[in-house]
């Protein structure tokens, strides 16, 4: 089975793969961009797309790497992933998954990072290993899958979404925090020859990003550059979900981060007391697989914030799961279809996130 | 490099350095198969699912038809035909495992399955029977119910481990 005829061309940096969308868009042919290809190409064999230019962006340098700043506070940080990191370079990722983190800087000590377990449960129940090994958190938030789950671990973690275009054409709701903050560099002026870059990027919530059944506010001569996720520290998070038997797709899947209230008081002689209440501070909750986008279950973390957690609260709040917006009456658009209807899909939500919340708090993990 | 229908394609298979020009829309699994003659990697589904066509990208067990022969250029591909010793011919021992554990019965899976258990054992030298479950999660077989696969993969893990210390001590 072959995709339908197409031309293909291989971008070496980020100007000459936004100058090969405009050349496309120019000759009025419909071009897409191919990092990974494991949701794309399905699609294309399957003529659900068919475009006439797909532009191979896996070898952008500017879409690699990483880079991460811890806060002061136990264990929190901020990360920002590049596009191209694949489902399986990121389950490596001590940072995110735990285990001992070296910096490139060589006077910072190794040290043991707890990882994010949330994102040890999405991937490992995401596609499979040969699938994880080529997709690309990129692509998974460019797709706009409303039945995809690493998008919902990523709203839980308030994610930011890096887009690069040319000057002057879009404009997005920006995101008021920017990840890694570039400190001012006195020692490196610029080259005297350096011509002044073409590219301008904007970083928005993933929230903001994600429209609908595969849309996104991603204009199609943009490109994501990078994914910034905020952790807040400690192991109070999980990913549940229900898969499809065959396709794995999950028919509900149920992301959430807690963090409590607590902290702790050192005294003169140096003793510490812990003062941890072990309310909930802040629940981040997301669904996937039963509206045509991801979202945050607002009412459902209305319910959360400052309770103390009873699988009596916990379950008040799974019953919150798919209403729009706190207090509100309204349900969220729910979708159903011949694997499961739209209600079987919002009973699941609910089950769902009584789990998810319950192993959240049995990891534990003060974190404020 | 303006957008062609037709592109240039140079890779590593199996060692052996090989180029062609063919259409940007060829799959890797095609190139193999019908361009290279290797057919040991089979299509089964076609759609990303059944996992016989897993063959090892850059040294990573991808599937090869969610892959264009385009993105391969310049990479280096592993089929199972590159498995046993090119010497003697002796057996990967995961295939020798196959043989040994009755892992197949119409062997239509069987050079994905191989190609992802290789996978596995060198993520997990020591994998669990749960870990080869869960890393076969890829791969459907029709006939043999998992099980002598699961016995294969575990029996495989154990060779290489066996043979991997006795190296170490003969080094030591």
């Amino acid at each position: 089975m072959l995709p339908a005829d197409f031309a293909y061309a291989r971008a070496r940096s980020l100007d000459e793969a936004l100058d090969l969308l405009d050349e496309a868009h120019a000759a009025d042919q419909e071009a897409k961009l191919i990092a990974g290809g494991q949701s794309l190409l399905p699609m294309m064999k399957l003529r659900l797309a068919a475009p006439q230019v797909l532009i191979d962006i896996a070898g952008l340098p500017e879409l690699r790497d990483g880079g991460w700043m811890r806060s002061a506070v136990g264990g929190a940080f901020s990360g920002s992933l590049g596009a191209l990191s694949t489902y399986r370079q990121l389950s490596r990722n001590p940072l995110l998954v735990g285990g001992l983190l070296r910096s490139r800087n060589e006077n910072v000590q190794p040290h043991h990072a707890a990882g994010i377990p949330a994102i040890t449960d999405v991937l490992a129940v995401l596609a499979d290993p040969q699938v994880r090994a080529r997709g690309t958190i990129g692509g998974a938030v460019a797709h706009g899958d409303p039945a995809s789950d690493l998008p919902a671990v990523l709203l839980a973690l308030n994610a930011e979404v890096t887009i690069a275009g040319r000057p002057g054409r879009h404009e997005h709701k920006q995101s008021p925090l920017r990840h890694i903050p570039r400190r001012p560099r006195p020692d490196k002026r610029p080259r005297p020859d350096a011509k002044p870059s073409n590219v301008a990027k904007q970083t928005m919530y993933l929230d903001d990003f994600l429209q609908g059944i595969y849309t996104t506010d991603l204009a199609e001569d943009e490109i994501i550059t990078r994914i910034g996720i905020t952790a807040p520290g400690g192991r109070a998070s999980a990913y549940e979900k229900f898969p499809h038997p065959a396709s794995h797709l999950p028919l509900a899947g149920v992301a959430v981060v807690l963090t409590f209230k607590g902290g702790t008081y050192t005294d003169e002689a140096g003793r510490v007391t812990d003062l941890a209440d072990g309310s909930i501070a802040q629940a981040a909750i997301a669904v996937t697989g039963i509206s045509p986008r991801p979202y945050r279950a607002r009412a459902a973390e209305a319910v959360l914030a400052g309770a103390f957690p009873t699988p009596e609260t916990l379950a008040a709040a799974a019953a919150q799961v798919t209403v729009a917006s706190p207090g509100s009456a309204d349900q969220v658009s729910l979708l159903g279809d011949q694997h499961a209807s739209a209600g079987y899909r919002a009973h699941l939500a609910e089950v769902l996130t009584r789990r998810a919340l319950t192993k959240a708090i049995a990891r534990g993990g003060r974190s404020s | 490099m303006p957008a062609a229908r037709e592109v240039p394609v140079q890779l590593t298979v199996n060692g052996v350095r090989r180029a062609a020009t063919v259409p940007a829309r060829t799959l890797l699994v095609h190139f193999l198969r019908d361009q290279l003659g290797l057919t040991g990697t089979h299509v089964g589904c076609d759609t990303t699912q059944c996992g016989a066509c897993t063959v090892a990208l850059d040294g990573t067990a991808v599937k090869s038809c969610t892959v264009l022969a385009a993105q391969a250029d310049g990479h280096a591909v592993i089929t199972i035909e590159g498995l046993a010793s090119p010497e003697n011919g002796t057996l990967h021992p995961v295939q020798q495992a196959f043989q040994d554990e009755h892992g197949l019965q119409c062997g239509y899976c069987t050079p994905g399955m191989v190609m992802a258990i290789r996978q596995l054992i060198e993520d997990h030298p020591d994998p669990t029977e749960e870990q080869v479950r869960h890393a076969l999660d890829g791969n459907i077989c029709r006939c043999t119910g998992y099980q002598n696969i699961v016995a294969a993969a575990m029996s495989a893990a154990q060779v290489m481990a066996e043979a991997l210390s006795a190296a170490n001590e003969r080094e030591g």
